[in-house]
């Protein structure tokens, strides 16, 4: 899976690209530690819209992304859900843990 | 222990690195000079050298001496050293030692035939100095490499053999934990296919007192001994609680709150727990993070369905958390269906889901469950053509039947020695404030039956304390009305309504008292509850309900009609806020008619 980081301001965007699963562990951690350490970034986008495949160690990677984020005094919010990914966040009810954009 | 992840560099050795390497090196050759040109440089470079003077010396040497590189000569008497070679090469050996030939360059067809009989390299005589120590330094970073080589080859296999281990007990222990009777029921179906050597997902089943049958599909993240690991607390949690007759949601907020505390962040377990109440033809599901529960006709067609309403457990904090259940009546038999993620992601070759609908077209290829529960299990295996299921493959199938007529069954107790029994008395008083969050009945019961003469009657106590207790709180405090329940959806209704006026309750008490006595040579226990409520007229509602008929079941509700069966005596009195029961424990013998 491949990550693009966009920070401007106190928002970041986080767009994932491909399969987001057990080898991205190392990817998406050190993309989202870049943001945590960024003190102005107040708000984290997920944005998942060219993600195809989501499994449950990428679930597991987000909550603790929103663990971080809450000790941070940070936000996450999920964004561009479609197909299997939304799916697979629906049944696992995240919109009850995350902010979800359209 | 980390292993070494695949990707990873061995190779970080640079020439520099490995000179320290000392190597034992055997040189065989019959030209004493010759043998000591080789000796002189190879110590020069602090190396130890071995010398044979013919093959078959050579290889002797080989065998005793096991040396890192040989330099080998081709004309020698007796044996030759290609011949030598050629022994050499068929001795068993897990490393590989370079052998050089060392010989005239007029000899080249001998060199040919000698690399061909196993030997790595060769070098014309006379060679230079410089040329031998240059050859003995580039085998010698070659050996360390390999050395280095075998070590992480070594390390893996151990580190392979310690895993195995592992994966052995945790399937042992996890098929000890999660094997119970209630998996063997008549009503349940179920099967769990790993995707490794044993599932991360677990299957429960245990009858309630009362005879509900509970039963729970967790799935924890990820699968194998990881995974199996996060979902083993849940299974005593589940039995334990199950067999007290705590409610599901009860349970639920165990489950979470236990998971919660141990495991970290990122482990969650999906689950879906139901309880099936076949004498109150009701099914009641928690489900978090697993697909769609749903029940089936008889006929194949689904008629409830109930999607994940909550996230995993494990994630929530208790304050977050709801085990908020929902309950549907079922008036048709029918099939319950749980399953996790894994069956229905199941995928073919071509990368294919089962999906729901495949699911659901698999089951209706017959109206019982047993063939149902063959068609799913043989059509899982079509589709997945052979290949390893990806994640681990699990579902419950609980047969659900409607009975016109519902006994509860008795084992015939035990007859009690009169030396062995004693009076026993127990008065509680249960205030709003802690009927707002207390469990009473499972907490009551289990008082009760610590009992000796009462433990076998735990199941016939729990329907009367659960019925008797029910009532006082549901319509001696909470003021709800059973009649709400004979509307069309009117037990989600009822339900609903519990739960709110439940939360708000702020006044009132409901008082239990029992006494184990002996009466005319028996052991008896009576049981009398008093809400504080306004009470109803019971003169109306009991003219007769003493015979457990049909219609009285619809007049008086199933359950007084039941409390009716299964107690001697009972008696309202008050404003019909008080109600008395005599329950027949046993026979009382003296000692020595036994």
């Amino acid at each position: 899976m491949q990550i693009a980081t966009d920070m401007t301001g106190s928002r970041a965007v986080l767009n994932l690209n491909g399969r987001f699963d057990f080898h991205s562990h190392r990817d998406f951690r050190s993309a989202y530690e870049k943001v945590m350490e960024a003190a102005e970034v107040r708000d984290i986008e997920i944005n998942f819209r060219q993600v195809d495949y989501l499994d449950s160690s990428a679930l597991g990677m987000l909550l603790l992304l929103r663990e971080k984020a809450e000790a941070a005094g940070k936000n996450v919010a999920l964004a561009g859900l479609q197909g299997m990914v939304k799916q697979v966040l629906e049944i696992a009810n995240f919109g009850k843990l995350f902010t979800v954009r359209d | 222990m980390v292993p070494p992840t695949s990707g990873q560099v061995l190779s970080v050795l640079k020439p520099e690195s490995l000179t320290g390497y000392r190597l034992k090196i055997l040189i065989a050759d019959d030209t004493p000079t010759n043998v000591k040109q080789l000796q002189v440089v190879a110590q020069s470079m602090g190396h130890q050298v071995v010398v044979a003077v013919d093959g078959l010396s050579a290889l002797e040497l080989f065998q005793s001496e096991a040396p890192d590189l040989v330099f080998m000569d081709i004309m020698m008497p007796g044996m030759d050293g290609i011949t030598a070679v050629r022994h050499i090469r068929a001795l068993p050996t897990e490393k590989w030692t370079p052998i050089i030939f060392y010989s005239a360059l007029d000899r080249m067809q001998d060199i040919v035939s000698g690399l061909e009989a196993g030997g790595d390299d060769y070098l014309a005589k006379p060679a230079s100095t410089q040329l031998l120590k240059a050859k003995i330094n580039s085998y010698a970073r070659q050996i360390a490499l390999q050395g280095k080589v075998r070590g992480y080859a070594e390390e893996l296999v151990r580190w392979r053999e310690e895993s195995e281990e592992q994966t052995r007990l945790g399937a042992y222990v996890m098929s000890r934990l999660t094997d119970a009777a209630g998996l063997r029921d008549q009503m349940v179906h179920s099967f769990n296919l790993p995707a490794e050597t044993f599932s991360g997902d677990l299957l429960c089943a245990a009858r309630a007192p009362g005879d509900v049958l509970n039963v729970m599909l967790a799935d924890a993240a990820g699968h194998g001994l990881a995974a199996a690991l996060s979902a083993m607390p849940l299974t005593q949690a589940f039995y334990s609680m199950t067999a007290k007759g705590f409610p599901l949601a009860s349970i639920v907020e165990e489950l979470n709150r236990k998971l919660k505390a141990i495991l970290p962040a990122d482990r969650f377990v999906a689950a879906t727990l139901a309880s099936i109440d076949v004498r109150n033809r009701t099914v009641e599901i928690w489900n978090g993070g697993n697909p769609d529960a749903f029940f089936l006709s008889t006929q194949g067609e689904i008629v409830m369905r109930w999607p994940s309403r909550h996230p995993p457990l494990g994630i929530l904090p208790e304050k977050l958390f709801s085990g908020l259940t929902e309950t549907v009546v079922f008036q048709e038999p029918g099939d319950l269906v749980l399953s996790s993620d894994g069956l229905t992601e199941a995928e073919n070759k071509a990368g294919a889901w089962l999906g729901i609908d495949g699911v659901i077209n698999l089951l209706a290829c017959a109206e019982d469950t047993e063939t149902r529960f063959k068609c799913l299990l043989q059509g899982v295996d079509a589709h997945l053509q052979g290949e390893p299921a990806r994640d681990d493959v699990s579902c419950f199938m609980v047969s659900v039947p409607i009975e016109r007529r519902q006994q509860f069954r008795f084992t015939a107790p035990k007859l009690i020695n009169q030396s062995q029994f004693a009076e026993w008395r127990l008065d509680l008083t249960y205030s709003a404030q802690e009927l707002r969050y207390i469990d009473v009945v499972p907490g009551v019961l289990g008082l009760v039956t610590q009992v000796q003469a009462l433990k076998e009657h735990q199941g016939g106590l729990f329907l009367v304390l659960s019925e008797l207790f029910n009532n006082a709180l549901d319509h001696g405090l909470l003021g709800l009305d059973s009649v709400t329940k004979n509307w069309v959806g009117g037990f989600e209704i009822y339900m609903q309504q519990r739960i709110d006026r439940l939360a708000k309750l702020d006044h009132g008490a409901i008082a239990l008292s029992f006494l184990l006595h002996q009466s005319e040579s028996r052991a008896v226990l009576d049981i009398s509850i008093q809400d504080s409520g306004p009470g109803f007229d019971f003169n109306k509602r009991l003219t007769d309900a003493s015979a457990l008929s049909e219609a009285n079941e619809r007049v008086f509700g199933r359950g007084i009609a039941l409390v009716n069966s299964l107690c001697e005596q009972v008696v309202y009195s008050g404003t019909g806020n008080k109600v008395w029961c005599r329950y027949v424990v046993s026979d009382l013998v003296s000692d020595n008619a036994s």
